[in-house]
């Protein structure tokens, strides 16, 4: 009898205990936690270096996303949260999705100045970062086209499949590019005028990328002339040695705050907290400063290795993020049903 | 007076039923796991499909429907995707069964020299996910592309259209050359002989006997040539630039906008011509296989010097194409800057992504898992479906066969549409972890593992069986001592065949991956979307270097063993 069921062995050996297999490894890790972020990953590999250094017993998990990727997984798995807590996410975003989020202010929360936390702790923002445009020197040498300044410099016809820009619908960076444009031609006010004037952009545009770093990264590489992306991102590519300059639109940067916020039905509640109380600690912001134009906690200043801009000398756009995040859904469904429903243009 | 005694008929009988209760145990857990795992998550898709969807919650609530369809149709730049991927796959199929069935011609109908070389050139695209030829096709025909850019500084470039069609061109090209190559080594090359001593000229036996004793072979690469094109994933989404098809559109949806509605109702969209130009494959396979000839093949008489050198300029330019894709993805990795600083460097092997290099060896014993699980699982299917016919083997082979028919992407929307609910969770273990990836592995890949163990076990003697019976041997001994011996060929063709696909599936697994698990092939992808080429060309390398290493370990231990693989059944 033993014998005859040698012949189920390799069925039952392979199938059943890989289940269990697969489970278990997980459970052995106590201080687990599992976080999605729209950091950037070379960034957030560094951020981690640093967690590894001060919370030792915590075992990180982690993906990277692109901010409306970020929403996306939170939305499918909202029956059976996979993950504890987000990290460096647009507020815009995060805003619009309280309730799959458990309020928590973490150590620290009062430093913080109100305009950079929720009053009730669903988010803390770590950081702002500002939409710039990386242009490729070299090949607007070569098409003899001048650089740009501004927004409405891209408007101009030599600047036809010169343009990429990230989709607003999946980057956070695309999401304030196309609500400042909004902003600044009077969306409040009721006036159709950004949207004409996003038209008019689309027919430059070659492409709608995925993520806010895609654009300059690409332009960089020398396939278009312009990409529309974030300050840091750019300098990055010029430290890198690409032929790249960095532009801040002449009608003012639009900008966008980057939080955290712990995961309603989180599976390691404590861990996630223990987390989210590092991510606003000095360190943590000291960390952040290497990468950021600007950190919420009053007194570290950007200690970026690429020299950024001080933020003083960029015109910022005056964001309403309680108009930008709560509009979100429908600016993001307008915009589609303009630019990506629509074939694109010849 | 009989000597048999009533203890030992009742011994016998029971061991006829112990025997039956085997095998009903096996072929009803295989059964079982390909409903579980494949039936239910198809199933799940086509009826939330035709389920109303709350946009603002996004969330199904209840109510059938069809709306969704209907929302569907009146996107046209959603409709528009179909055709786009119609036109695709329809040119990609032209184009490499005209492509490959020269080049298998030239294999087996020619006296060109290093047709081993040759042959497993032309396997290259199975050991690389499938967005290399995209990724290749960009760094030297894109804007900034090395030949169109450095050459000749021309402002045409590759994106749209014709960058999907060469890339699935280049890596359907392995395909439909296997199929084709079986075909006219199979198919009794004397009746060419016949045709020719008879006066017809080279060309006329070509057309009117080569041609048509080959034709369910040509159908059938063709039909697989096109399901292969139409539900393709990596090369669309990295060369397609806004030129979208069905397969991307699905990803752009569910992942971007979080709109699941449009997401199965796409991927409805995508069965339809994916599990038509299966049954096409499926049908002129059969016939082809009913064409083969056993006679032994004759020695091929030397070709003429024409001929000769037209078939070995021929395949030599091609195997030169398939090569240069490795060859620039490989160096483009060890370049610091492509186009703008030429140094070389290894930084790019410094990953920084999430898992880091680790995820290399994740996908490794991965796959090594999806080997030996998927080949054990298939050849004890194969032997249930073909030697033991319980009542239940219609079924058990339809449900086998039907995996091939189901695009991997939709398969794997299906998972984490299903997994990941309330009922279906099997307590967190399995959703987000390995096992979800292995098992869809397995399942995606099901159809042709138990197909060749099929034809494995038509080709042991039914007197085997017999012969272990009636010396004794029950159902389990049979499998161990006798059928498992003889099929280790079989067994270690369906490990590697499972091996390579778990290596770079990219479609399958997209939606898959997770804080827990992540695979190198996904790195890729999501390195080279994000614009990081260098690094992206780096993982794709490695990648490449573990299945050859793997594979060269692999054949080196069986030539000791004294036998060797049949390269031809490992795809």
């Amino acid at each position: 009898m033993k014998k005859r069921l040698l012949f189920l062995v390799p069925v039952f050996l392979l199938l059943f205990p890989m289940f269990l297999l697969a489970g278990g490894k997980q459970e052995a890790g106590g201080g687990e936690v599992v976080l999605y972020t729209a950091f950037e990953e070379d960034e957030t590999a560094d951020y981690l270096q640093l967690v590894k250094k001060e919370l030792p017993d915590l075992n990180v998990k982690w993906v990277r996303y692109s901010t409306g990727e970020v929403a996306a997984k939170l939305l499918a798995e909202k029956e059976n949260p996979q993950a504890d807590l987000v990290w460096g996410t647009a507020v815009t975003a995060l805003a619009r999705l309280k309730d799959l989020f458990e309020p928590y202010k973490p150590a620290g929360y009062d430093k913080l100045p109100a305009q950079f936390k929720d009053p009730k702790g669903y988010w803390t923002a770590v950081d702002m970062y500002v939409a710039a445009f990386a242009v490729n020197k070299d090949r607007i040498a070569k098409k003899g086209i001048d650089m740009p300044k501004s927004w409405t410099d891209l408007t101009k016809p030599e600047y036809k499949n010169e343009v990429i820009m990230p989709n607003p619908a999946s980057s956070g960076t695309g999401y304030l590019q196309v609500s400042s444009i909004l902003l600044w031609k009077g969306i409040k006010e009721g006036k159709e005028d950004g949207w004409e004037f996003l038209k008019k952009l689309h027919k430059n545009i070659v492409e709608y990328t995925n993520s806010g770093s895609a654009p300059a990264k690409i332009a960089s590489k020398g396939e278009v002339a312009v990409g529309c992306s974030f300050g840091y991102r750019v300098a990055k590519q010029i430290a890198a040695g690409y032929p790249v300059a960095m532009v801040f639109p002449a009608e003012g940067s639009g900008y966008e705050l980057e939080a955290n916020s712990l995961i309603k039905g989180a599976k390691h509640k404590a861990a996630a907290k223990k987390f989210l109380d590092w991510a606003i600690s000095k360190s943590a912001m000291e960390a952040y400063s290497k990468y950021k134009i600007m950190v919420t906690m009053p007194g570290i200043k950007s200690k970026s290795e690429i020299p950024l801009p001080d933020p003083k000398d960029v015109k910022l756009f005056p964001m309403d993020f309680d108009y930008t995040s709560k509009h979100k859904t429908e600016i993001v469904e307008k915009w589609r049903s303009l630019f990506q429903d629509k074939t694109k243009p010849e | 007076m009989s000597t048999v005694t009533v203890e030992e008929i009742s011994t016998k009988e029971r061991k006829i039923i112990d025997d039956k209760f085997v095998i009903y145990l096996a072929g009803g857990l295989i059964g079982l796991f390909l409903i579980i795992f494949m039936l239910l998550p198809v199933l799940n898709i086509l009826r939330l499909s035709i389920t109303q969807y709350d946009e603002v919650a996004h969330e199904f609530i209840g109510k059938l429907t069809l709306n969704n369809f209907a929302n569907y149709f009146s996107k046209p730049a959603i409709v528009q995707s179909l055709y786009h991927s119609l036109w695709i796959a329809v040119w990609s199929m032209l184009i490499t069964t005209v492509l490959a069935f020269f080049f298998a011609y030239g294999l087996t109908r020619t006296t060109i020299k290093w047709k081993k070389a040759l042959y497993y050139i032309a396997m290259t695209p199975l050991i690389a996910p499938s967005l290399l030829q995209a990724m290749a096709l960009i760094s030297l025909f894109g804007s900034n592309g090395l030949i169109t850019a450095g050459l000749f500084n021309v402002e045409w470039n590759i994106y749209g259209p014709l960058g999907i069609i060469i890339s699935e061109v280049l890596y359907c090209f392995p395909h439909a050359m296997v199929i084709l190559y079986t075909t006219l080594s199979a198919v009794d090359s004397r009746l060419d002989e016949a045709a020719a001593s008879l006066g017809a000229s080279g060309v006329t036996t070509f057309f009117k006997v080569t041609i048509p004793t080959a034709r369910y072979g040509i159908f059938s690469a063709a039909a697989l040539v096109f399901n292969l094109a139409i539900t393709d994933f990596g090369n669309p989404i990295i060369i397609g630039r806004g030129y979208r098809v069905l397969s991307t559109e699905i990803y752009l949806q569910v992942i971007g906008m979080q709109r699941f509605d449009l997401g199965t109702t796409i991927a409805v969209v995508l069965l339809v011509p994916s599990v038509i130009a299966f049954l096409l494959n499926y049908y002129f396979t059969k016939k082809s296989h009913s064409m083969i000839s056993g006679q032994a093949k004759p020695q091929l008489p030397p070709s003429r010097p024409l001929k000769k050198w037209s078939f070995t300029i021929y395949t030599w330019m091609i195997a030169v194409i398939l090569l240069s894709v490795v060859v620039v993805i490989v160096v483009k990795s060890f370049v610091r800057v492509w186009m703008y600083n030429w140094t070389l460097t290894f930084s790019h092997y410094q990953f920084k992504i999430p898992g880091g290099v680790g995820v290399l060896w994740t996908s490794l014993w991965i796959s090594v898992v999806v080997g030996f699980l998927g080949a054990t699982l298939t050849i004890v299917n194969g032997y249930v479906i073909e030697k033991k016919k319980p009542f239940f083997a219609q079924p058990l082979y339809l449900f086998s066969v039907i995996p091939a028919a189901i695009p991997g992407l939709v398969m794997g929307l299906g998972y984490i549409l299903i997994f990941n609910t309330k009922f279906l969770n099997f307590d967190n273990i399995f959703y987000g972890r390995a096992a979800i990836v292995i098992i869809n592995v397995v399942v995606c890949n099901f159809t042709l593992g138990t197909l060749s163990s099929i034809t494995n076990m038509k080709n042991i003697d039914k007197s085997m069986d017999e012969a272990a019976t009636s010396l004794g041997a029950d159902t389990t001994r049979t499998f161990l001592q006798v059928i498992f011996p003889l099929s280790r060929v079989s067994f270690m063709s369906n490990l590697i065949y499972y091996f390579m696909r778990s290596m770079v599936t990219i479609s399958a697994v997209i939606f898959l991956v997770s804080p827990n698990v992540h695979l190198a092939a996904i790195s890729v992808i999501n390195l080279e979307k994000d614009g990081q080429e260098g690094p992206s060309a780096a993982m794709a390398t490695l990648i490449i270097l573990v299945v050859v290493v793997v594979l060269g370990i692999i054949s080196l231990l069986f030539r000791k063993k004294g036998f060797k693989l049949a390269a031809e059944n490992q795809v």
